[in-house]
């Protein structure tokens, strides 16, 4: 798993993204901007964004993600690590 | 430092914050605050057909039989949560249930019927009354892995695909009470599926128990997806798989036969 200190101390050369609001509105309003919702199969995700598996949501980061990356899914309390399969990110939940 | 990141949370904090009442009110308080049993009272009711109106009461009686067992469950389930975390989130639960149950007997009366109790015992479907009971018995023997497994995780992924699937052709105010519900339903499955799947990672023996249940449950929850499609008015095959395809993964994900 990729280690979040590496941000902190500036060594992460990835591109990073100011995140805005997006109308989501199933989690406390500081972590909105952190999701939104899918549009369906037709949705093209950002180097940001993945799809929780679990219960269909788009997941944001402030930065480009990667494999082996860790997120939050938190409309469904899941904890998933970013993968590569078939060139595509997605996400995996992680029990 | 920078900017607050909830990805940045150790897995301790991720918990303890997403299980908590605090969360669930402020999260709740995003898509019901305005609303009247559920949908925003500008909506006006369309005008049904008499074969509309008849297959609206059913599945809406139908829901109220899901949600009135999952009430039941969830409160049950409280005595015997292995942690204090997860009595929490089991009475935010219990709210929700009570909630979806109100609001669909509110819109079962809308509808015209004017003994909404009577009606639904009258239009239930029979797996689903199988499946309340045997939920129900395991509630009883206080047998956690279990009663999270049949409701959190085959219940719940049952109704959100169901009603996911519902709202796109539901009629406005139908379509506004179903939107609201899956979000709840989102935090339902989404604990029972990382309960479980932590629960089988420390206790790998636990999932031949659960295998059996697993075989034994199917065939009513698949029943009863089968029979709401038809209720639904969507009998072809491939409408009635993506239905189900939802929960099937969810079976997969934690690695049950299907």
């Amino acid at each position: 798993m990729n280690d979040p200190l590496e941000v902190i101390a500036g060594r992460d050369q990835r591109k990073r993204y100011t995140l805005g609001e997006t109308g989501f509105n199933e989690v406390p309003k500081k972590y909105r901007k952190f999701y939104r919702k899918w549009s369906g199969q037709n949705d093209k995700l950002a180097p940001n964004e993945v799809l929780c598996p679990v219960c269909l949501v788009v997941i944001r980061s402030a930065r480009e993600l990667r494999p082996g990356d860790r997120v939050y899914c938190m409309p469904c309390m899941s904890r998933l690590v970013v993968a590569m399969e078939d060139g595509m990110l997605l996400a995996k939940v992680v029990y | 430092m920078g900017e607050f990141d909830p990805h940045n949370l150790s897995e301790e904090d991720f918990h303890a914050e997403v299980h908590s009442f605090q969360f669930w009110l402020e999260a709740v308080e995003g898509y019901l605050s305005g609303t009247d049993f559920g949908f925003e009272p500008t909506l006006t009711d369309q005008t049904f057909s008499a074969r509309e109106l008849n297959f609206l009461i059913t599945t809406i009686c139908n829901y109220c039989i899901a949600e009135k067992t999952a009430l039941e469950a969830s409160s049950g389930m409280i005595r015997f949560a292995p942690d204090p975390e997860s009595a929490i989130f089991l009475s935010t639960q219990v709210v929700d249930e009570g909630r979806h149950l109100e609001v669909f007997v509110h819109r079962l009366k809308m509808l015209g019927v004017i003994d909404p109790w009577s009606e639904i015992k009258a239009r239930a479907n029979q797996s689903l009354l199988k499946f309340k009971d045997r939920l129900l018995e395991l509630v009883d023997q206080q047998d956690w892995e279990a009663a999270i497994f049949a409701q959190n995780v085959i219940l719940e992924a049952m109704e959100f695909t169901v009603f996911q699937s519902q709202q796109p052709t539901a009629d406005p105010i139908t379509r506004s009470i179903l939107a609201s519900i899956v979000k709840d339903e989102r935090r339902h499955m989404g604990f029972g599926e990382n309960d479980l799947g932590r629960k089988l990672v420390q206790a790998p023996h636990t999932r031949r128990r659960l295998d059996q249940i697993s075989k034994e449950l199917n065939p009513l929850v698949l029943a009863t997806f089968t029979e709401t499609a038809s209720e639904l008015g969507i009998l072809h095959e491939d409408r009635e798989l993506a239905i189900s395809a939802n929960y099937l993964a969810t079976i997969k994900r934690l690695g049950f036969a299907v």
